[in-house]
């Protein structure tokens, strides 16, 4: 009976991780951009040498002479390329407006480098020559080979983490570049917060630029280093800058990496409902 | 996503019940191994975020039959202890208060008891980070947060006193898969995921 009993359990436990397994492995299933085109290419930066893999999600339909598409850069594209080209599609279509090309920068070198502003280490400081890459190169080869909205109005950047420090540190720095700016999870707390010092010292220079501004985080990112800095910058763009459109949001239970894919999903509805 | 939130619920229901379907109400009346009807078990421990997180939990188990355990386990825990100050980011107070209820099985031996717990329950969390912002003035963000909390918790007794050694391991399930299916969500669970050790009393 004993045994009987036990092998029961044994039987039920091994079922219930069996299915628990089957469940984990289907969600780590890749998202795969189905609904349109997908180019690609390489580019090597003149300002650092580095050859980055770029990929553009056309949308559905693309069609050149129907009119300028805006574009909307993407950092970490490794990461949520197909993801957010598959929302792009879905939310455009909800909202009945144009959709953009989702343009992806894979990783040259380390994002660490590319990413932060100022060199505290041997693998920071990257992004100054990565800012320059993206100006001077990819955004001249976009226009060239796609028609896209060359005003600055029609480009947006969206970076989470140390790329939404990028997307903050672009924001402070080359205001001609980009016109609307999706940051999620900005790690504003890199160097003794020198992304805020930027702000400040350019803040006369930018104030005055109209953007669409979308701030996106995580409650449950408790790591001591999030939460202020970001009410800092929002606040900062909240009260000095009267011409920039600007949304907040704290995605409910999700910590960093969790609360990415929410944030990517209602930034892009902040972009297409308000450009 | 849904579908599949049912899915799990509905197997876990099925493999609980084909569990005790068979068995017999009785008194737990083993002598050849630990078999223990009521049990408090305070412990302390850490989530294996990097170690950072001070737990302080009491676990209290009753075994109505010898293979049916119900237990509620509360826990307070000092996050972020060892971060309180950072690139001029001020913590002024980071913690979370835990209560969940939950039933499961015990598995004996003669000198250890092996328990698998299913749980539920509630998540409190309250922080507040404070700083300066560039013009000198002062900055805060306070966080007060209600949250499910639904895990999977083993617990092993060694020892066949009436005082014993106890250890015990808690796997969140949300936010990832009670939350979403999206496997990004995960990092929210990696983040709680708690050991504990102690020492249990036997009251029963």
């Amino acid at each position: 009976m004993m045994k009987t009993k036990t092998r029961l359990l044994l039987n039920s436990i091994a079922a219930l991780s069996t299915a628990m397994l089957l469940f984990t492995v289907s969600s780590c299933k890749k998202e795969v951009f189905s609904q349109g085109t997908v180019k690609s290419f390489s580019l090597q930066s003149a300002a650092n040498g580095v050859t980055y893999d770029i990929k553009v999600a056309l949308p559905s339909g693309y069609n050149p002479a129907a009119g300028k598409y805006a574009t909307i850069y993407l950092l970490d594209g490794e990461e949520i390329f197909d993801f957010t080209a598959n929302s792009c599609q879905e939310i455009a279509g909800k909202n009945g407006v144009a959709n953009a090309l989702v343009v992806s920068i894979g990783y040259g070198q380390d994002r660490s480098i590319d990413y932060t502003p100022t060199k505290i280490s041997n693998s920071t400081g990257g992004a100054p020559q990565f800012l320059d890459f993206i100006a001077s190169q990819l955004i001249p080869k976009m226009e060239q080979d796609y028609n896209v909205d060359t005003s600055r109005a029609g480009r947006v950047i969206l970076g989470h983490s140390y790329g939404g420090l990028f997307g903050a540190y672009t924001f402070c720095v080359n205001q001609k570049l980009f016109g609307h700016y999706l940051l999620l999870s900005p790690s504003l707390w890199f160097d003794n917060l020198v992304t805020l010092q930027l702000e400040k010292e350019n803040r006369a220079l930018n104030r005055i630029s109209p953007a669409l501004v979308f701030m996106g985080i995580g409650e449950a990112e408790n790591s001591g280093r999030m939460q202020a800095p970001f009410e800092s910058f929002y606040q900062s763009i909240r009260d000095q800058y009267p011409a920039v459109t600007l949304s907040k949001n704290r995605e409910k239970n999700l910590a960093h990496l969790g609360s990415r894919n929410p944030n990517i999903i209602k930034s892009l509805n902040f972009y297409f409902q308000n450009r | 996503m849904n579908k599949r939130k049912f899915s799990i619920v509905f197997l876990l229901v099925l493999v609980y019940a084909t569990n005790f379907a068979q068995l017999k109400i009785r008194v737990v009346t083993d002598k050849h191994h630990t078999v223990r009807s009521f049990t408090i078990d305070p412990a302390i421990g850490f989530h294996t975020n990097f170690g950072s997180d001070f737990l302080l939990s009491t676990l209290v188990q009753w075994n109505p039959l010898k293979y049916l355990s119900l237990a509620s386990h509360s826990s307070f825990a000092f996050n972020n202890i060892f971060q309180r100050d950072f690139n001029g980011v001020k913590t002024n107070y980071n913690y979370s208060i835990l209560q969940k209820f939950g039933a499961g099985t015990t598995f004996y031996s003669r000198k250890s008891s092996n328990t698998f717990l299913l749980m539920a329950g509630m998540k409190y969390t309250s922080f507040k980070e404070t700083m300066k912002n560039p013009d000198n003035q002062p900055i805060k963000a306070a966080i007060n947060s209600f949250s499910p909390d639904y895990g999977l918790m083993y617990a092993l007794r060694k020892g066949v006193k009436n005082r014993f050694f106890t250890f015990r391991m808690y796997v969140p399930l949300y936010p990832w898969p009670m939350k979403g299916s999206d496997i990004s969500y995960a990092d929210g669970n990696l983040n709680n995921i708690a050991l504990e050790l102690g020492v249990g009393l036997k009251i029963k």
